[in-house]
């Protein structure tokens, strides 16, 4: 096996999983972002949800523009980010070495969350994305 | 010998008896909105309105039907006699607690509507019939208590939403938008036809309904809304028909008095 290229690979990291009771449109999730944006120890944010075709892909509009009116650019803390579904989770990797530290952020994401999501959400500490390669990364085309 | 009495479904809860209701062809379902039949009719696509409707055959009177009872025995729906093409209209389904569900929805059709060819899937049902009965019914549907602007959506193509998250205006997700929220009048727009062509014109189909007075008139048993196990008629129901279902195929000789 290859060494890694960054120190930090390899290393499970806590990772915190939002998932929102509805799905959120692109000013709500603009506004989330920009929020959770400034707590430290944060080391990247992904999120998933229901996707956005930029045309119709199918039947007999396939082809024509979409026009969903929440795929759009949303800026985040001065960066430009294009939003290709309506978001309803967030996996927030954090960088921290101890569980005191570890709690305090995890609190400020909920504080984040309480603050700009109306409609609720739920909250898990743990670990869901890969952090390492396993087999599956190794099988052969 | 008495007389046979229809029966429709079985069961005590709210859910049960709208299905019994939905079910039964004598009971008039309540209109809660009237979309012009024109706008019906853009949102079906298939034919422009004021449109002369395309036929695939002549009309059965100057046909050369041969001799049968079974012609003899059934009066054809307007649009076969004229000879009119089969159209579509699929609706797809929330699950939460939209007011009606596909499968119920199949067997409203065939109790309530002659001339109809309908399939069920998980989150949408099509209704396939001649073009000017198809036109009635759409309208009858769209008009009456089984839709609901947010939880119902008119999708011929690509339906994927029903069991997705509802999105911040409490609407069905639907990745083609057909329809959208109108901030101002509080209602549901069409902005699309059926299978996503841009339409000429807004059409509003209403005001969504309230989760409690939906509540009411779903026909959808929910461990968050009303759980099937607490209906045990119901329950008993469908236990016995997987039982029979079960021993049918793998044991039939195991089936006796029933």
């Amino acid at each position: 096996m290859s060494t890694p290229t960054v120190d930090y690979a390899n290393v499970p990291l806590p990772e915190v999983r939002v998932m929102t009771h509805r799905l959120l449109s692109a000013e709500t999730t603009e506004k989330i972002l920009n929020d959770i944006d400034v707590i430290h120890n944060l080391r990247q944010i992904n999120m998933s949800g229901e996707s956005l075709p930029r045309t119709i892909n199918s039947g007999p509009a396939k082809g024509l523009a979409n026009n969903h009116t929440e795929r759009k650019v949303i800026h985040v803390n001065g960066h430009e980010v294009e939003l290709h579904c309506l978001v309803g989770a967030f996996y927030i990797e954090l960088s921290v070495t101890d569980e005191a530290e570890m709690d305090k952020t995890v609190d400020e994401i909920k504080a984040a969350f309480d603050r700009t999501i109306p409609d609720g959400y739920t909250i898990d500490v743990g670990r869901y994305s890969k952090y390492r390669p396993s087999l599956h990364d190794y099988r052969s085309a | 010998m008495a007389k046979y009495k229809r029966q429709f479904f079985p069961g005590t809860t709210t859910p049960a008896k709208n299905r019994r209701r939905y079910l039964d062809p004598k009971v008039k379902l309540k209109q809660l909105r009237d979309v012009p039949m024109d706008d019906v009719v853009r949102i079906m696509g298939h034919r422009a309105p004021g449109e002369a409707y395309k036929s695939i055959h002549p009309p059965i009177t100057e046909a050369n039907e041969p001799a049968c009872p079974i012609r003899k025995l059934v009066t054809p729906i307007e649009g076969a006699a004229a000879g009119d093409r089969v159209r579509y209209i699929q609706f797809a389904d929330s699950v939460y607690f939209a007011p009606i569900s596909p499968y119920q929805r199949a067997w409203m059709y065939l109790s309530r509507y002659r001339g109809v060819d309908t399939g069920t899937l998980s989150g949408r049902q099509i209704i396939e019939m001649r073009e000017r009965n198809l036109e009635q019914v759409a309208k009858e549907l769209i008009d009456n208590e089984t839709f609901d602007p947010a939880l119902t959506g008119i999708r011929g193509a690509t339906v994927h939403g029903h069991s997705c998250r509802l999105d911040e205006h409490g609407l069905m997700f639907d990745g083609w938008q057909r329809y959208l929220w109108d901030d101002k009048k509080k209602e549901v727009m069409y902005v699309k036809d059926q299978v996503a062509l841009p339409l000429d014109k807004k059409i509003y189909v209403g005001k969504p309904a309230s989760m409690s007075d939906l509540k009411k008139r779903t026909t959808i048993f929910r461990a968050d809304g009303v759980d099937m196990r607490d209906d045990k008629e119901v329950t008993d129901f469908y236990l016995r028909i997987h039982t029979l279902r079960t021993l049918g195929g793998y044991r039939p000789f195991d089936v006796k008095g029933e």
